[in-house]
Formats: structure tokens, C-alpha cells, sequence
């Protein structure tokens, strides 16, 4: 078949939002959607028509214990605590385990132990770099990772940001020297404004972060490039913090 | 597409709520819960047919909207649409695993009880009826025969096949995927003549 053809692609469609595509017809949809934009899109138009007829279904109320088997599910089901922790626990539960460390040095240098005892015993944090960095009052806004080897640095937002129109987030490595002289700043990539993200890094984590101890983040006109100035003083940071090896 | 979005609940609120749930915000996503699980629940139990499995698929649903809320792009579709997609999905998987081991249905539940639902003929044309009135293209819709709207109703609403819905309506099976096929056609020129 050829699923160039428009008109074939929006049968596919309407029949795998319907649900009556089966079979092997199905996984094979399946492949060519997750290949292809306008087939995606196909298939959102579908849903969105098929969805306005679930409009007269009667709603039931499902039973209570629904929400806290759901809440159980996601690791929540413990008492409320301080506010560390209610960003701390999904990210533990969603295998983001790695900011228990940082976390516990930033904030509550005393847990550190118990908190540490606990990354062991789930034996699953793998060797990576973590940096969460704060805002002016200090509140935890973003958590920034990458495994030792890799080149993907991942971005989550612990808070909304609000970027101005035509400003960019340009995250920087903060090196220093062995003996703790800081180095010149360099810069990483652009933090997406969306709730998880991330980017490319020109070179692996380890290459790159080895004697960097904190991040930074400017709010800037344009990403910068290679090779472009740092920053000219500590007040340009909008975001800072510290970035530790999880090893 | 907008235009065709489910009228409940109320989009703008659940759009909010989900852009905070991407956020981590567990108030939020309770808001949600409250929101939306009702119309969700009823949803899934229509297609299962078995209150312990719409409760399993309910529970996967919103442990994945927890997990996915940072894809859902309110440009593209109503909140309440998403959650929609998302739940039959979902739904849509379970039966199809239940048909692959052979199950020629799902079972009643395991306590023996009656099904949750009963669905004359008369009920699920009534609820496509009612669902089309809602979105202005009823007079539209009704001009397709009977058993045009009916079967798009059973693939619908119940979440059954080609040959599932042939056998309920004890008709040929090319027959219903034509007649399947006539009732997407139309509610795609209906809904795109009345907006």
C-alpha cells in the first residue's frame, strides 16, 4: 500500500482512532505513525472528532479508593512533608532518583546520610551529573542531568519560568582550577521553557563537566555560541548552583 | 478542531490544571482526577463492560497523565480530548489482548455479576443522537441509515471490531465495514460543514 496517499492515510486514521483497526494492520500503523508528523496529525484530527461523540456517555463516578491506588501507583502515598520532598518523590518514583544527593547537600545538609542510605538501597542511580540550580530567593527551579558518558543533557522545571518573548534561558558551566580558582564560563545550551526538555552538548558530560562545580543560568537575547565571552559578573545569573558528580 | 471539543467539563480550567500537572503539581492533578474521572470512567466501562477492568484502565490512565502531561499541547486539542484519547486507548488495548488470547469477549467479572451495562439498539443510537444534537450536526448525521449510525455507534462506544460489530448486528461483515466506513465519512463532512 501506499501510505503517501492522503485519502489512505485518513481511512488508517479514522479507523485507529475508532479502534477498529486490528492486527498486523495495526502494528504496522503504529510504526508509520510514530515516522511521521502528518500521519500523527491525521490521527489528532480523528481523535478530536471521535471525542466530541463521548460527550453523551453518562459519566459513573468511579470508586474512591480509584484516586489513592493511583496516588499509591505514583508513590505518593505517604503523608504530606516539607516542600523538598514534594518534588523530590516523583522524581525518585520516576527513576530520576538522581536528585536525592543533590538535593539533600543543597538544602538539608543533615539528611544527606539518610538520604544517601536510601539512593543505595535502590541501586539504580547510574554514575551522572546533576546540577540543581535555584533563583534569586533560592527556591529549586531547575534540575539539570546528564549521565557521565552522554551528550543528552536533560532539563526539568521544578517552577514555571517566564521567558519574555524573544529572550532565551543560556545555561553555563562554571569551572574552576584544582586548586579552586574559578575558571572561565562556558556555555552548554538553551533551557526549553517547556516542563521536561533538554538538549545536545557539543561534547560527552565527563569531557565537559569533569571541573565544573556549578551551573548558571542568563537570560539573554540569543543562545550563545562556542567561544563566546562569559557573563561579565555573578549578577548576570538569573539561575545558579552547584554541579556534583553522582558517584 | 476546535469546535468539536466535548462541551465538559469546563476546557480552559483542565487545560490550566494539566499545564501545571507537567509541572509536578500534585493539587493540580487531583483537580484533574476530580475534573474529568467521572466522564473518563463512563467512557472506559462502556467499552469494558466490567467495572474492575474500567477501574484498572482509569488507574493506568492518570498514572500516564501524570507521566505525559509535558506532551499534551493545548494548541492542538481540547484537554478533555486528550484525556478521552488516552483512556480508550488504553481501553481499546485491553480488549484487543483479551481477543488475541482467544477470549472471544471479556468475561463477566469475577464475582459472577451482571455486566455493568445493558445497551439496547435503541440506547446507543439514542447516545449518538444526543452527542451529535450537542454538536450541531444531528439533522446531518441522521440522514445516514440505521444501521450506518448503529454500527458506528457499537465500534464506538463499545469499542468493538469489524466482525464483533457484524455479529451483533447479524450482518455480512463487508457489509458493517462499508456501513462503519459511510458513518466516518459523515461525521467528518458533517462536522466540517458546520464549522
Amino acid at each position: 500500500m501506499n501510505y503517501q496517499r492522503p485519502e489512505l492515510i485518513d481511512r488508517l486514521a479514522s479507523e485507529y482512532a475508532l479502534g477498529t483497526l486490528r492486527g498486523p494492520a495495526l502494528r504496522r500503523f503504529r510504526r508509520l505513525m510514530q515516522q511521521s508528523p502528518q500521519i500523527r496529525q491525521a490521527v489528532q484530527q480523528w481523535e478530536t472528532r471521535l471525542a466530541a461523540l463521548a460527550v453523551s456517555v453518562p459519566p459513573v463516578a468511579p470508586p474512591a479508593k480509584t484516586l489513592l491506588a493511583i496516588e499509591a501507583q505514583l508513590g505518593w502515598a505517604t503523608k504530606p512533608r516539607a516542600s523538598l520532598w514534594s518534588w523530590l518523590r516523583p522524581a525518585m518514583v520516576f527513576s530520576v532518583g538522581l536528585v536525592i544527593g543533590v538535593g539533600a547537600v543543597m538544602l538539608q545538609p543533615q539528611r544527606f546520610v539518610s538520604l544517601d542510605a536510601l539512593a543505595q538501597r535502590e541501586q539504580a542511580l547510574p554514575q551522572s551529573y546533576v546540577g540543581l540550580l535555584t533563583d534569586r530567593e533560592g527556591r529549586p527551579t531547575v534540575l539539570a542531568s546528564s549521565t557521565r558518558q552522554g551528550t543528552r543533557m536533560t532539563i526539568k522545571l521544578l517552577r514555571p519560568l517566564d521567558v519574555p518573548t524573544g529572550k532565551v534561558l543560556q545555561l553555563w558551566a562554571l569551572p574552576q582550577d584544582e586548586a579552586g580558582k574559578p575558571l572561565a564560563a562556558f556555555p552548554l545550551g538553551v533551557v526549553p521553557a517547556t516542563a521536561k526538555g533538554g538538549f545536545e552538548m557539543a561534547a560527552s558530560a565527563e569531557s565537559l563537566l569533569s571541573n565544573v562545580t556549578r551551573l548558571g543560568v542568563t537570560l539573554q537575547e540569543a543562545p550563545a555560541a562556542a567561544g563566546d565571552a562569559p557573563p561579565a559578573s555573578a549578577e548576570a545569573f538569573v539561575l545558579t548552583g552547584h554541579c556534583v558528580k553522582l558517584w | 478542531m476546535h469546535s468539536s471539543k466535548p462541551a465538559n467539563p469546563d476546557s480552559a480550567l483542565l487545560a490550566e490544571q494539566l499545564a501545571r500537572v507537567a509541572l509536578g503539581d500534585r493539587a493540580a492533578f487531583r483537580r484533574v482526577y476530580e475534573l474529568s474521572s467521572a466522564h473518563l470512567f463512563g467512557v472506559a466501562l462502556r467499552i469494558l463492560n466490567r467495572r474492575d477492568l474500567a477501574e484498572e484502565v482509569l488507574q493506568e490512565s492518570f498514572v500516564s497523565v501524570w507521566h505525559k502531561a509535558g506532551d499534551y499541547q493545548a494548541s492542538m486539542a481540547a484537554p478533555m480530548t486528550w484525556l478521552i484519547s488516552v483512556v480508550r486507548n488504553r481501553a481499546l488495548d485491553l480488549v484487543r489482548s483479551a481477543a488475541q488470547r482467544h477470549e472471544t469477549a471479556l468475561p463477566q467479572d469475577e464475582d459472577g455479576r451482571e455486566l455493568d451495562i445493558e445497551d439496547g439498539k435503541g440506547d446507543l443510537l439514542d447516545m449518538l443522537g444526543e452527542a451529535t444534537e450537542a454538536l450541531s450536526v444531528r439533522g446531518c448525521m441522521d440522514a445516514l441509515d440505521a444501521p450506518h449510525r448503529q454500527s458506528l455507534a457499537l465500534a464506538y462506544y463499545h469499542g468493538l471490531s469489524h466482525s464483533e460489530v457484524a455479529e451483533q448486528m447479524a450482518a455480512p461483515l463487508g457489509s458493517v465495514k462499508a456501513w462503519v466506513r459511510r458513518g466516518l465519512d459523515r461525521l467528518k463532512r458533517c462536522l466540517e460543514a458546520q464549522a
